[in-house]
């Protein structure tokens, strides 16, 4: 840190040129920090208000009565926000399930196969990564309703966020395969491994914690995704955010709190979680 | 080279999938956009350009161009918060950086409809603005849902940790020395700001410019369910129209519109960008 540099105190005037062009910056920095204060409150301070008043024991926003569980029961008492929890976690296991193979196989062909015919997949990859959801999620709303013919339901939910899913695996786990060093697959098929089991016991335990990193990411994307969802489900259960949606249209109800603050508790979990599973390979990745 | 036998063999799902599921469903969004509807609100696929001549109304545009001001002023609001933010903390943050700029995830954990619903209670009528307002000992009720500015805030606040981290990793890249360097060759803060720093972080500014503005153009619950009518955005319409006997063909004609803007989005970013990757500085760009 040059900005600082300690002044031999030799004479008075010395000090003063020294301290002089220190003060500015100083004041910026501080105003850079006030800036920064600013945002971290508007980033939480409604996060705050959720967790607060879903303990109020009153409807009222103006009054806090004393803390109660009361929204946590009247959620467990509610029976079409439960259904509405179940579609969400079916669809977001089929979805992790099924995004994390299929992507998974994606990323390693594309890193492996050495073919022209997968630059047009790169291409479409980035595309989708690009493509505003709602854009997304109307095409396949499109092609379900008019072409297919299906009714909406879970599995149109399920297959649209597999959609846009299997491309962050995909992303994710090719940055891995393409750290991987060849020698060792070559030395597995040297010592009589045949293909399949070079990459059963050689190519996917070395990369096992991005997958596992990817599948956790996949399961809270497809879990908190609105707008595919809201596109894509029919006139069944629909899933949470979509319930959450039309609860909130219709009006003001504080179980949404608790609700939201369960959510708190749950995605903290998993996000600590994928941290340590990512720190583990990291830490790993440098031992080796 | 049995190898990449297996390697192509294991490229089939994911193509496919991918072209059934998505490259194929662009195909019918285009041809719907050209179709007329039949009683039943379904497509009779045709050459009906007419549908064009209804979207580019005065009306539609005016929303079309609402939702480009909503969505650059949002993404406007998180370059100066965001920037400011991620700066701070990459530079003076101290040993436990990394760990302060994860803080702006916390609102992830809530999901994105509920946070907006936090906001609702927080602005509207009878929230804790207004209480805290009273409290204060002024006299006036506090209402700012259905207001442009509270919508364009909204949109911000839903995208903002998409550029505090694009932000952050490209300005913990930047070499001190550099920005030192611009001190010690008599800069001021200001002109080394100008000259070094933000040239240098450009990389991430574009990106998460790109992060904030993509998602908040498609964005409608939050327009939706903060503003009024007077504030719906392209997707409100998409959405709306889609649920609407005889509206497919409006609501697949606006997507090939937003997506024809986004192309220019696209373009103006890689005509941004390469004066860049020209220097050297963005190696990895696009």
């Amino acid at each position: 840190m040059l900005a600082s540099p300690p002044v031999p105190a030799t004479g008075q005037r010395a000090a003063d040129r020294a301290v002089r062009p220190r003060r500015r910056p100083r004041a910026g920095r501080a105003g850079l920090w006030v800036v920064t204060g600013i945002t971290a409150l508007f980033l939480l301070v409604p996060v705050v208000v959720v967790v607060l008043y879903s303990f109020n024991s009153q409807q009222s926003l103006t009054a806090f009565g004393h803390p109660s569980l009361r929204w946590y029961i009247a959620l467990f008492h509610n029976s079409s926000l439960l259904a509405s929890v179940r579609v969400s976690l079916e669809v977001a296991v089929m979805t992790t399930v099924v995004a994390t193979v299929v992507g998974t196989l994606l990323a390693f062909g594309l890193t492996r196969s050495q073919t022209r015919w997968s630059r047009p997949t790169n291409g479409i990859l980035l595309l989708t990564l690009v493509t505003p959801e709602i854009a997304t999620a109307m095409s396949l709303f499109l092609i379900y309703t008019t072409q297919l013919h299906v009714t909406l339901s879970v599995f149109t939910i399920t297959a649209s966020h597999i959609t846009f899913s299997l491309v962050y695996v995909t992303v994710i786990v090719r940055t891995q395969i393409s750290g991987l060093r060849r020698e060792i697959e070559e030395a597995a098929r040297d010592l009589g491994c045949g293909e399949m089991q070079t990459l059963r016991f050689v190519v996917l335990p070395q990369i096992r914690s991005a997958v596992i990193g990817a599948a956790l990411l996949v399961f809270v994307l497809s879990f908190d995704d609105f707008v595919t969802s809201y596109l894509t489900s029919g006139v069944g259960t629909p899933p949470l955010p979509v319930y959450i949606y039309s609860m909130i249209k219709f009006g003001i109800s504080p179980e949404i709190n608790a609700i939201g603050t369960l959510m708190v508790a749950v995605s903290a979990v998993l996000g600590i979680t994928g941290i340590f599973l990512l720190g583990f390979r990291a830490r790993r990745g440098r031992a080796a | 080279m049995k190898q990449t036998t297996l390697a192509r063999i294991s490229l089939l799902p994911g193509t496919l999938w991918l072209l059934v599921l998505f490259v194929a469903p662009w195909a019918v969004v285009v041809a719907v956009s050209l179709a007329s509807t039949n009683i039943l609100g379904l497509p009779v696929y045709g050459t009906h350009f007419g549908n064009y001549s209804q979207i580019l109304q005065p009306d539609v545009l005016g929303i079309f161009w609402r939702s480009l001001e909503y969505a650059a002023l949002a993404t406007a609001a998180c370059l100066v918060l965001g920037y400011t933010t991620a700066y701070t903390v990459a530079r003076y943050g101290g040993r436990y950086r990394h760990l302060i700029i994860l803080l702006v995830l916390v609102p992830w954990l809530v999901d994105y409809l509920v946070r907006i619903y936090s906001w609702i209670q927080i602005l509207g009528q009878g929230g804790v603005l207004n209480s805290l307002v009273h409290a204060l000992g002024a006299n006036v009720d506090v209402n700012l849902l259905g207001q442009s500015y509270t919508v364009i805030g909204g949109l911000a606040y839903s995208y903002l940790p998409y550029m505090v981290l694009a932000v952050y990793v490209s300005v913990e890249q930047l070499d001190d020395s550099v920005i030192e360097a611009g001190r010690d060759l008599y800069g001021t803060a200001a002109a080394t700001f100008r000259h070094v720093t933000l040239p240098c972080t450009l990389p991430g500014v574009l990106s998460g410019c790109l992060l904030v503005f993509l998602p908040a153009i498609g964005d409608f619950a939050t327009a939706q369910l903060l503003g009024s009518p007077d504030q719906y955005m392209v997707g409100n319409i998409i959405s709306d129209d889609a649920s609407n006997p005889g509206g497919l063909p409006i609501s697949a004609g606006l997507t090939v519109l937003l997506i024809a803007v986004l192309v220019i989005v696209a373009l103006a970013y890689m005509a941004a960008a390469r004066p860049l990757v020209r220097r050297g500085v963005m190696e990895r760009a696009g």
